[in-house]
């Protein structure tokens, strides 16, 4: 019918939601995937030598979280009206309920992570260790007798409930960042609430690429004593095991999502061609799928390359590039399909937004490995061999 | 709750949290819900028919909606769509004067997080608070019809809310007044001797993508099918 059609005048109304926010959904997907695989491993292992890999998963998606809400500041017009958020409240939008969770994200986490750290700290400040001014200055001065095992068994009760607060929040922030985009009313590509279990499936592989990849940093920076570091080296191996059936949940999720939107009228095949053959094609096809996917698949499916550090730190990144393209085409793509003409909506360059983003990017992935330095991950020697 | 870290009392500090969320989530859906009853029941209820038989084209709203409302170049409150349909000698020239719906139940108020999009409880017209709207661009993309931006100069969201300065004061919207052909037809549809009212009871009555049931206030008569519902598969048949 449109074929004989030729459009004389409309207007082009763009993209809102660029590279910025999808980095944001990202991060937070793979900040909270991070800390509830490391949550539910450590659960599963209950080994003390496990405590340097939850260290990792609590604390770092703990930087992440803390850091990435300015991302969504520099896309806003006005900043300086952000704090109006939290008592405008709006039952009805999705973003109002973001404003209260991220912070109690963020407070869980670092208050679990402050439990984590707690018993190494006070054995380093009553041996004067490296860095022990910092640690009292966190400990606010509470220093208690015993060996780090006795003060971690005096603080379970307290560790646990903001551990257990922090699997709360946790979930409840990926279905933030699910219904942030699904609550769309008419936007075909996202309006659904497959974009929720999208986003599960993504925080699940991208969170464990994620303690692959900052896991193995770890132990070649700060590595651990011998028998700690065959045991860490274990758990991460198991960790590529995790990320592989991650992916392939990945893959049925979505595999199962692009058959849904070939059944969802004109709006959902338009949808399935941005993916398959539209303007998102590359991006689909090439770093979700091949880099994001199929890479760490392979390389993940087999027990000796799970246990090789580098194809273990290849897979772990390739996921998260991977998981990335998959937030962005989604957010970016839903965008794409025009509402009010026949031509697709185009985004325009952000090169200070993007550019901001990777920055902070950066300076994530300097705190984390700075962190690796100053903060006592490993058991202590001296007090490995009391024990 | 008791000291914090050491002596507490799992159970206690969670009903403790269970209680005040539960004073709080029942306190903010009571003044929500207020709010929703209020907002449902406007006493009047401004909406627009626009028959395109009528409309000739000449792009006259959009050039009075924005010396009207100061809307800045690139951005547009109220636009013509315009398509040539068929192929030479049946040729025909659509057109679809576009504005925001002012839908009654608007994705926009609801998406809204800071409450700068409100709507007026006496009229049901749909407004921007240029104080309170940080700029977070949800709204732009939570509108199933595009018929909303950020304004470039204030750098919050902007749209159509009928004129409100006009219609407050009897007027009408500069878009209805610059009609030359009259295809612009506004007024209170809850009266049921209004212009409006009478012209929706004559003829039948078009959307713009009713099945979303946002209740659209803007209304279109002798609209042709393809320019008000579009056949996206044509962008899948080429290139982009």
């Amino acid at each position: 019918m449109n074929s004989s059609i030729q459009w004389i005048s409309w207007v082009k109304h763009g993209v809102v939601f660029g590279y910025l926010i999808a980095m944001y959904l990202f991060l937070i997907s793979t900040a909270v995937g991070a800390h509830l695989v490391t949550y539910f491993t450590g659960r599963y292992y209950q080994d003390e030598d496990f405590l340097p890999l939850e260290k990792v998963g609590t604390f770092l998606p703990w930087l992440i979280l803390l850091l990435m809400p300015s991302l969504l500041l520099v896309d806003m017009t006005h900043p300086e009206r952000f704090y109006t958020m939290f008592y405008h409240w709006n039952w009805t939008a999705p973003v109002a309920y973001g404003v209260y969770i991220i912070p109690l994200c963020i407070l869980t986490y670092a208050l679990h992570s402050f439990y984590l750290f707690r018993p190494e700290m006070m054995l380093a400040v009553r041996e004067d260790r490296a860095g022990s001014g910092l640690y009292r200055f966190l400990l606010w001065g509470g220093i208690e007798e015993g060996s780090a095992t006795e003060i971690r068994q005096r603080q379970q009760k307290s560790q646990n409930l903001w551990a257990n607060l922090t699997l709360v929040f946790s979930f409840l922030a990926l279905l933030y960042v699910g219904l942030r985009l699904s609550s769309f009313k008419g936007r075909v590509m996202v309006h659904s609430m497959a974009t929720v279990f999208i986003f599960l499936s993504l925080a699940a592989s991208s969170g464990t690429g994620f303690m692959i990849l900052l896991g193995r940093l770890k132990t070649a920076i700060a590595p651990p004593p011998g028998p700690a570091l065959a045991k860490q080296n274990r758990f991460l191996a198991d960790f590529g095991g995790i990320l592989k059936y991650a992916l392939v949940a990945q893959f049925a999720i979505w595999f199962v999502y692009l058959i849904q939107l070939g059944f969802t009228g004109s709006g959902g095949n338009l949808a399935a061609y941005i993916f398959l053959g539209g303007p998102r094609a590359v991006q689909f096809w090439f770093f979700q799928l091949v880099i994001g996917l199929i890479l760490p698949l392979a390389l993940m499916c087999f027990q000796s390359l799970r246990e090789n550090p580098l194809a273990s730190l290849v897979a772990g990144a390739a996921t998260m590039i991977g998981a990335f393209f998959a937030v962005a085409n989604l957010s970016i793509g839903s965008q794409l399909i025009p509402l009010t003409h026949l031509q697709w909506e185009q985004m325009a360059p952000e090169p200070f937004k993007t550019a901001f983003g990777l920055v902070i990017m950066a300076i994530l992935l300097a705190l984390f490995l700075v962190s690796y330095k100053i903060l006592p991950y490993e058991k202590p020697v001296a007090q490995k061999s009391e024990a | 709750m008791k000291k914090f870290g050491k002596d507490m009392d799992r159970r206690e500090f969670l009903r403790g949290l269970g209680t005040t969320a539960a004073a709080l989530g029942t306190g903010a859906v009571i003044l929500q819900t207020g709010s929703i009853a209020q907002a449902a029941t406007p006493i009047k209820k401004y909406g627009m028919v626009i028959d395109t038989n009528r409309c000739t084209g000449c792009h006259g709203c959009s050039i009075a909606c924005k010396s009207e409302n100061n809307v800045p170049e690139g951005v547009y409150r109220s636009w013509v769509k315009q398509i040539i349909k068929g192929e030479y000698p049946n040729v025909r020239s659509c057109l679809l004067p576009r504005l925001c719906n002012n839908c009654e139940d608007a994705p926009c108020l609801n998406y809204c997080p800071t409450g700068a999009t409100y709507r007026t409880p006496e009229d049901g017209v749909v407004h921007v608070d240029r104080e309170k709207c940080v700029g977070c661009h949800t709204c732009v993309l939570a509108c199933p019809y595009n018929s909303r931006f950020v304004n470039p100069l204030t750098g919050t969201a902007d749209k159509c809310d009928f004129c409100y300065h006009r219609i407050t004061k009897g007027l009408l919207p500069a878009c209805v007044d610059a009609c030359t052909g009259r295809a612009r037809i506004f007024g209170d549809m809850n009266d049921p001797q209004s212009e409006i009212s009478l012209y929706m009871a004559k003829y039948p009555i078009q959307g713009i993508r009713t099945y979303l049931d946002t209740k659209p206030k803007v209304h279109y008569v002798y609209a042709d099918e393809a320019i008000l519902d579009l056949d996206y598969s044509f962008l899948s048949r080429r290139k982009s």
